[in-house]
């Protein structure tokens, strides 16, 4: 199964408007209390949608989260 | 009595925009001409005058994250709303300019829930989950401006494993069946998504689908041949990108032993855009 920390953060960067704002903003800050992986972390800081969906990240959320989609 | 007047299954990003992003000029066409194709599956849709559209569909985290994964869910209540997404992306954007709310056919609903409680279908129930393209875009396009009747919108839970069996999907058309035939309504069922597209839900792998599969499909339809496609393994359906095909799968369950016939199917370097109806007694 694809990994909850990853697929709860997408999913909170798509539905949650202000935190995705934070993201793209400072993104350290706003992954600074998610609990994730070296590996998942650097691959949510550089913004690497294929990486994501690698590590377990859901296929549609990947490609529809603003700022991140990759389709 | 009530019976089944009307059942078909469709791709259902019917968002020529979309296409055009994805694949070029190509992309739009082909999905002009099957949404051509599906504009005329609603005019006989709604010539057989249905009381209810009963759309299976699954969900692509949208209506439901990660406090529940239902398997199977039936929605229920007066009325139901599309998902707003800010800031849209890809098959999201294929939502805007539709109607914000549309009625449900409670009644429907209801029997399809409570009779599935006593014959061993349990199935989970919401009042709240929105429904995104899978469900919104082939209803739209089948219907135009025209009023949609009221819907009866069924998430089968194809994305996110361990998904249900093809043979349990199966088993929940026949049981839809016997409720709609203990009903006093006549009601339109489709299954919507596919056909093969998005292989092992690998973003590396988008662009790849698998004719071959997708062929086979159809030959099983079109010969009414329900037990190969029952059999099939979720291992089967991950590996050919044919995820969305438990929503077929359950319309076929709904209206065997008929059979379907092919209205359209389009290969573009992203997925197989694919109409058929089932011809009914």
């Amino acid at each position: 199964m694809s990994r909850y920390a990853v697929n709860s953060l997408l999913y909170r960067l798509k539905k949650d408007t202000a935190y995705r704002a934070l993201f793209l903003r400072e993104p350290e800050a706003a992954l600074a209390d998610v609990d994730l992986t070296d590996d998942e972390r650097a691959a949510f800081l550089a913004r690497d949608a294929r990486r994501i969906n690698e590590l377990g990240g859901f296929l549609h959320l990947v490609m529809s989260v603003p700022g991140i989609a990759a389709h | 009595m009530g019976r089944i007047v009307f059942a078909g299954a469709m791709s259902h990003v019917l968002d020529p925009d979309y296409y055009d992003h994805a694949c070029g000029q190509v992309g739009r066409r082909m999905v002009e001409e099957i949404m051509a194709e599906i504009r005329r599956m609603g005019d006989r849709c709604v010539a057989a005058r249905p009381d209810a559209l009963v759309i299976v569909a699954d969900d692509h985290l949208n209506a439901f994250s990660f406090n529940a994964v239902p398997a199977l869910c039936v929605r229920v209540g007066t009325h139901v709303d599309r998902m707003v997404q800010e800031e849209a992306e890809a098959f999201d954007r294929a939502l805007e300019g539709m109607p914000l709310r549309y009625p449900l056919h409670e009644a429907l609903a209801a029997t399809i829930l409570e009779r599935g409680l006593q014959d061993g279908f349990d199935l989970a129930f919401s009042w709240e989950a929105p429904l995104d393209h899978a469900f919104l875009s082939p209803a739209n396009t089948m219907y135009g401006q025209r009023p949609l009747p009221p819907l009866v919108p069924i998430w089968v839970n194809c994305f996110v494993a361990p998904q249900p069996t093809a043979a349990r999907c199966f088993a929940l058309g026949r049981h839809i069946a016997r409720a709609v035939a203990a009903s006093p309504w006549n009601v339109a069922i489709i299954g919507t998504g596919g056909l093969s597209h998005f292989p092992e839900l690998s973003l590396a792998r988008v662009g790849e689908t698998d004719t071959v599969f997708d062929r086979k499909i159809l030959h099983w339809l079109a010969e009414a041949e329900y037990e190969p496609l029952s059999a099939l393994t979720a291992d089967e359906l991950h590996k050919a990108g044919e995820h969305e095909l438990l929503n077929w799968i359950v319309v076929a369950g709904a209206v065997t032993p008929a059979r379907a016939e092919l209205r359209y199917f389009g290969e573009l370097p992203r997925i197989n855009l694919t109409a058929v109806e089932w011809a009914l007694p």
